[in-house]
């Protein structure tokens, strides 16, 4: 059975959202930054090795906003999964990291969503060692588009979430 | 005719489509996809496919801004999309508008304005992170200067007993060297210190009413003998309309002409280094000096002459066989700029150098000279004895103090080094006074003289207590004040200056 399921990618501007696509979609990076307006919508079939499932992700990748009461409702309506991006680097970008994690939550309490922290390439593992009060209770994963590290893992880790509750 | 302009120049840039319930195209004016019709809208883009269960609701308007969509050209465009589905017997409509050029305008002024916060949220936390890091550097400074202090004091009281024993002159000639090492690091300390203080913003000066030109004669003999040390001459200028008294850092001053009069002398091998000081003007109460210092040195190139003032910056060090750090012309510089002053620096290779700065002093004819303290303190009775307590951990400290009382024997020294032994102690023996190291193990010299003071008997209670330490931060003065600390012997200290303030209270 070949299944189709949205996933929306948001968090602040800047933190790496169209980068980490880019590399799960095109494995290809870019240092320079261009601004996401809007929406840029992607596809990528993923096969699941562990199931063998055939799933195509429906990548929603939405523009930066540093609050996220400011999302358009459109953007989220039918949406099967969420990945919540914050830039390491910069705390303004993960200063209301609660405050957003429930605003999603709240509203779509069924959905699947996963936290990550990127740019893991700019910071060191004892950096995140001393915000695990911050990054332990909520990050799924650490990631870096620059690298690729981690970043097929939570896409496939939200597939498999998606293909569990398709099949349910 | 209008209606010919608008067939010849209109140019729409919406498209309508008619899907069904599936998703296929019934009917398109192919204005920006072409052929659609019979193929399913979701094979038209991935957007189309997300959203192709919308086509199945009932009445419903679902509008999305700002999509970006790939046209049949390969070219990126920037749409809004409506879907409009109706009473679930009449097809969905599906309309694309085409605002590209208005998103293209939008695109940009975002980026302008995204990347304008995150660089300066990286510049905020470079800066936070930078001073992080100087916060570190100046505590670290601090600490290790102060670690310094006990040894310092050390070698400093033991090469004073050292002098009074029976020396050969080659033992004396070595015991000279060790002198003048020892106050090398001192000074050395001293500076470090000032030069964290400084970077920390913890420097400030201290206004006092003091004779300007009593400072300045004791800075003339201590300098013209260190001229003539070195075979050059020592000229001083000092005009007479100087004011006498005047309000200033004292200290400060001293020790930035000291600073400025040390490196003339030090770069100078030939010739004469000439000190002038003469009044520029007196208003609103207030005097303000010219202070020049004249080389006939080594001088220094055009390019050198704002280095000089950084620190750990010495540019003749090849050319000059000097101990020193480069910190002096550093302080003064900063120490003068808390005067809102500058120190002006002209020099020509070969010929020499000028140092000059013009500092203002407050000018109160109310003003009246505190007399030393040490005249009016009559001595202790010499046929007395007095018991001493002295509270330290640092086993140099406790032995440079042994040494130095016992050399006097007049003194019975006990000796406590943990903060918790204090308080039995007193109550247990009758002391005169109490010296009172401030960073004990576990404990803090101002909180245990808290105690001291709140003891029932008044004999305890009022024991002078007096502090040694390195911390004398005007902080640190004010909480010694605070919990009742009389005094503050300043380490490294020496002989002198531990017995003329034991001295001053003892009865």
């Amino acid at each position: 059975m070949k299944i189709s399921k949205k996933i929306v990618l948001i968090g602040h501007f800047g933190v790496g959202k169209s980068s980490l696509i880019r590399r799960f979609v095109e494995d290809t990076f870019s240092e320079d930054y261009k601004v996401t307006i809007g929406v840029h919508v992607l596809k990528k079939e993923v096969n699941l090795p562990k199931t063998n499932d055939d799933i195509t992700l429906v990548i929603w990748d939405l523009e930066g906003n540093d609050d996220i009461t400011n999302t358009r409702a459109s953007y989220l309506m039918g949406t099967n999964g969420f990945i919540y991006v914050f830039d390491m680097t910069r705390p303004a970008t993960y200063e209301k990291l609660e405050f957003d994690l429930d605003y999603i939550t709240d509203r779509y309490p069924k959905i699947p969503l996963r936290v990550i922290g990127n740019k893991k390439d700019l910071v060191t593992n004892d950096f995140i060692k001393q915000n695990k009060d911050v990054f332990g209770r909520f990050v799924d994963f650490y990631t870096s588009a620059k690298s690729g590290k981690n970043v097929e893992d939570v896409f496939s880790n939200l597939a498999q979430a998606l293909i569990k509750d398709a099949t349910k | 005719m209008l209606e010919k302009y608008k067939k010849e120049y209109s140019q729409s840039v919406n498209q309508y489509i008619i899907v069904d319930f599936d998703g296929i195209v019934k009917e398109s004016d192919d204005i920006i996809f072409k052929d659609l019709v019979g193929q399913n809208i979701a094979n038209v883009h991935p957007f189309f496919e997300s959203v192709h269960s919308a086509l199945q609701d009932i009445d419903q308007t679902h509008v999305f801004s700002c999509i970006h969509l790939t046209n049949p050209k390969n070219e990126t465009i920037i749409t809004d999309i409506i879907v409009k589905t109706f009473d679930g017997k009449q097809l969905p409509m599906i309309v694309i508008l085409d605002l590209t050029i208005h998103y293209n305008n939008y695109q940009t002024t975002a980026q302008v304005r995204n990347e304008s916060v995150i660089n300066s949220q990286i510049l905020e936390l470079k800066n936070n992170y930078l001073q992080e890091k100087e916060a570190f550097k100046n505590a670290f400074i601090a600490n290790f200067s102060h670690e310094l202090r006990d040894p310092l004091t050390g070698i400093l009281t033991f090469s004073d007993i050292l002098k009074k024993t029976n020396l050969n002159v080659e033992q004396l000639n070595y015991l000279k060297v060790i002198d003048s090492s020892s106050n090398y690091l001192k000074q050395l300390i001293e500076d470090i210190l000032d030069i964290s203080k400084i970077e920390a913003g913890r420097l400030e000066l201290v206004i006092n009413p003091f004779n300007l030109r009593e400072l300045l004669e004791d800075i003339e003999k201590v300098f013209k003998v260190k001229a003539q040390q070195k075979g050059i001459e020592l000229i001083t200028n000092f005009n007479d309309n100087l004011p006498a008294i005047v309000g200033g850092d004292t200290l400060r001053l001293r020790q930035v002409l000291s600073n400025l009069l040390e490196n003339a002398i030090k770069f100078t091998e030939v010739g004469t280094v000439t000190f002038n000081v003469s009044l520029n003007q007196i208003r609103a109460q207030k005097a303000n000096v010219h202070f020049q210092i004249k080389d006939t040195g080594i001088g220094m190139e055009k390019d050198h002459l704002e280095d000089i003032f950084t620190s750990f910056s010495q540019i003749n060090s090849s050319q000059v066989h000097n101990k020193g750090a480069g910190l002096g012309l550093a302080i003064s510089k900063h120490l003068v700029s808390l005067s809102n002053s500058v120190i002006n620096v002209d020099s020509t290779p070969g010929e020499g150098s000028t140092f000059s700065t013009n500092i203002n002093f407050k000018l109160d004819f109310n003003y009246k000279i505190k007399k030393k303290k040490k005249e009016t303190v009559s001595k202790p009775k010499s046929d007395k004895k007095y018991s001493i307590l002295l509270v330290e951990d640092s086993e140099i400290t406790q032995l440079s103090i042994l040494k130095i009382l016992a050399s006097k024997g007049n003194y019975f020294l006990d000796i406590v080094t943990r903060g918790e032994d204090v308080i039995p102690r007193i109550e247990n023996s009758e002391f005169d006074l109490v010296l009172m190291d401030i960073k004990l193990p576990n404990s803090y010299g101002d909180e245990i003289t808290k105690l001291i003071r709140q003891m029932p008997e008044r004999e305890h209670k009022k024991v002078p207590v007096i502090a040694l330490t390195a911390r004398v931060f005007k902080d640190d003065l004010k909480r010694y004040k605070k919990a009742g600390i009389n005094d503050v012997i300043k380490k490294p200290f020496d002989e002198e200056a531990l017995i003329s303030k034991i001295e001053e209270y003892l009865k």
